[in-house]
């Protein structure tokens, strides 16, 4: 559970990165974070982690009040939760193994328990067959899979994502963000950034705008999943089979749940502002 | 902590001086150099101590008797002599040698002496060395003062001599010490900085699994105790072979082992252990705080 109640945060440089932004996302749910670049997603990423602190209003994550955090609370709080970044942020001298079997570690997990969930998140990536390479050995889609199998690997409540797919192939964004949907599935909250709107659309789901740093929209939308393959999809996925960049829908494709079509349009086009606004 | 956990952060710590080689080598080297600066310093300020004391313990007191005194009373005399604190060696001259040296160092004496019948006039004395130089004074003071003494004289500008002399060197040789310790440490914290600053980022993904800070710090310790280790095992060794040398060169000159107290030189077989222990101890000690000092700045994300 992530809870933001007016929250603000200013840089020392005298950035405001968030202003008042209140946000809930409850135990379970996946949650897409979109707006243009600099907008201050990964300052909310930064909040919930606890590398930075609001400078005003109150963060509740996982059932810690992150304001009162003690400084030697903090390794106890980051247990509860998975992340991945675009960076993948693996441990470049230790095999995929070691890198998935240390956050085990860590908490001082039983060996035997070890020898046996890290081989099974390992398959449940597919990586079977990279389990003693190193970091430098693999794509950036299998490092990225690592990074979120050692996300999984402890069982968190929530897994916090800041453009996991920002740093590999488009075609494997699908894949990445499958794998975190079936993770999603059994149970565990998953707020994931992005700057990949065709991703937002393919899979629907609740997306929060950041413009700004104020929260300009938070709808639950239906993704392309959700129906039967319309014929744009259809084009488009042939588009991709043949190797062409997928081009983006005119207009939402999918079939809207609620009757506010201008909002849905409000944020098509704010994605596509930040588009064209975001220097990626 | 399980004993298993405490295992593998143990082996991490062995395992990741090889995984950095270039940089634990670049910490081995720089310890090994701190260690021996240090560490021969410290060594040649003891030998000179020892030799000025060696000097010092050549400083004899007289002490004369009264001529009268019985046969007994100096036999007793010598022996409450010997009993005190800061003497180390008696000798007893008695009336006879006395007469003799003198009538050798009178050249042509001969002819006085022989007006002379006997030698009762002579006095009985001893000649005494002592423990500490530095208290010669009140040892002299403290034997003018027993019975049956007529004369108790030392060399006290020698003792003074020699205690400034070493009171000097001491300070020297102390700010020497000191100095080459802030630079090794200066040398050392900037090698592990960069040794750790280079593992920073593994630093910061282990903070964000949540691994505590000691769970961290725990490999940094023993891989700066290990590599710490070596270079003091490595610094014994030198020394040893240098010291034996330069021991085995300096007491071949006969003559330079009397006039300079050479002959006071520590043999390195009298401190071998004390060296190896002192060296491996700082070795390690400095290696792995060094380290984990290191860490410190790079663990707060
Ligand atoms: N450490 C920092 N110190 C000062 N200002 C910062 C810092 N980090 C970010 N900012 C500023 O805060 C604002 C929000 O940055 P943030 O990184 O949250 O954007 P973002 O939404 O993640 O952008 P992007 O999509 O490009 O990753 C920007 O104006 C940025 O320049
Ligand atoms: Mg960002």
């Amino acid at each position: 559970m992530v809870e933001l109640q007016n929250v603000s945060v200013t840089y020392s440089s005298g950035v405001d990165a968030l202003n008042n932004v209140s946000l809930k996302i409850n135990d379970g749910d996946f949650a897409f974070v979109v707006g243009s670049s600099g907008a201050g997603k990964s300052t909310m990423i930064k909040l919930l982690l606890k590398e930075i602190d609001a400078t005003s209003g109150v963060v509740t994550v996982n059932g810690y009040n992150l304001n009162k955090l003690k400084k030697r609370k903090i390794p106890e709080f980051r247990r509860t939760l998975g992340f991945v970044f675009q960076d993948f942020r693996l441990i470049p001298s230790m095999t995929v193994y070691e890198n998935i079997a240390f956050v085990l570690r860590v908490i001082d997990a039983p060996v035997k328990y070890i020898r046996k969930r890290v081989p099974y998140v390992i398959s449940l990536v597919g990586l079977h067959a990279k389990t003693n390479s190193y970091p430098d050995e693999l794509s950036g889609g299998e490092k990225q899979r690592v990074a979120i199998a050692r996300a999984l690997v402890n069982d968190p409540q929530l897994i916090i994502a800041d453009e996991p797919t920002g740093n590999i192939d488009p075609e494997l964004s699908y894949e990445i963000v499958e794998l975190l949907k079936g993770i999603n599935d059994q149970g565990t909250t998953i707020l994931m950034v992005t700057h990949e709107h065709d991703l937002v659309r393919h899979f629907g789901g609740r997306i929060i705008n950041i413009t700004d740093g104020e929260i300009v929209f938070d709808e639950v939308i239906s993704g392309v999943t959700d129906e039967p393959l319309p014929e744009e999809e259809l084009a488009h996925t042939m588009a991709e089979a043949a190797g062409a960049q997928p081009q983006a829908p005119a207009a939402a494709p999918a079939q809207l749940t609620s009757t506010e079509d201008a909002l849905i349009d409000e944020v098509i086009a704010a994605l596509t502002g930040a588009d064209q606004g975001g220097a990626e | 902590m399980k004993i298993s956990g405490f295992k593998y952060l143990a082996n991490q710590g062995v395992e990741n001086i090889w995984k950095n080689k270039m940089m634990a080598f670049a910490t081995f080297c720089v310890l090994l150099i701190s260690l021996l600066l240090v560490g021969s310093s410290v060594l040649f300020y003891l030998n000179m101590n020892s030799m000025i004391l060696g000097l010092g313990n050549q400083n004899e007191i007289a002490i004369y008797l009264d001529p009268n005194t019985s046969q007994a009373d100096v036999d007793t005399f010598g022996y409450k002599l010997k009993e005190m604190d800061n003497i180390n060696t008696v000798d007893y001259i008695s009336k006879e040698q006395a007469y003799q040296t003198m009538q050798n160092q009178i050249s042509r004496g001969k002819a006085i002496f022989d007006y002379i019948d006997g030698y009762d006039f002579m006095p009985d004395g001893f000649n005494a060395t002592v423990v500490n130089n530095d208290t010669i004074e009140d040892t002299v003071a403290q034997i003018a003062k027993m019975e049956h003494v007529e004369s108790v004289s030392s060399m006290p500008q020698v003792a003074e001599f020699l205690r400034e002399l070493r009171r000097v060197v001491s300070i020297i040789a102390g700010a020497i010490i000191i100095a080459l310790a802030a630079v090794s440490m200066i040398m050392i914290s900037n090698t592990t900085k960069a040794s750790v600053f280079a593992r920073r980022e593994e630093i910061q993904i282990m903070k964000y699994v949540g691994a505590t800070n000691s769970f961290i710090r725990m490999p940094f310790f023993v891989e700066g105790m290990v590599t710490g280790f070596f270079a003091g095992a490595g610094a014994f060794f030198i020394t040893w072979a240098v010291y034996r040398s330069v021991y085995r060169i300096l007491t071949e000159q006969g003559m330079l082992m009397r006039a300079f107290g050479i002959g006071s030189i520590i043999p390195f077989d009298n401190i071998r252990l004390y060296v190896a222990f002192a060296y491996l101890l700082a070795g390690a000690l400095i290696g792995a705080l060094g380290s984990v000092v290191s860490t410190r700045r790079h663990l707060d994300v």
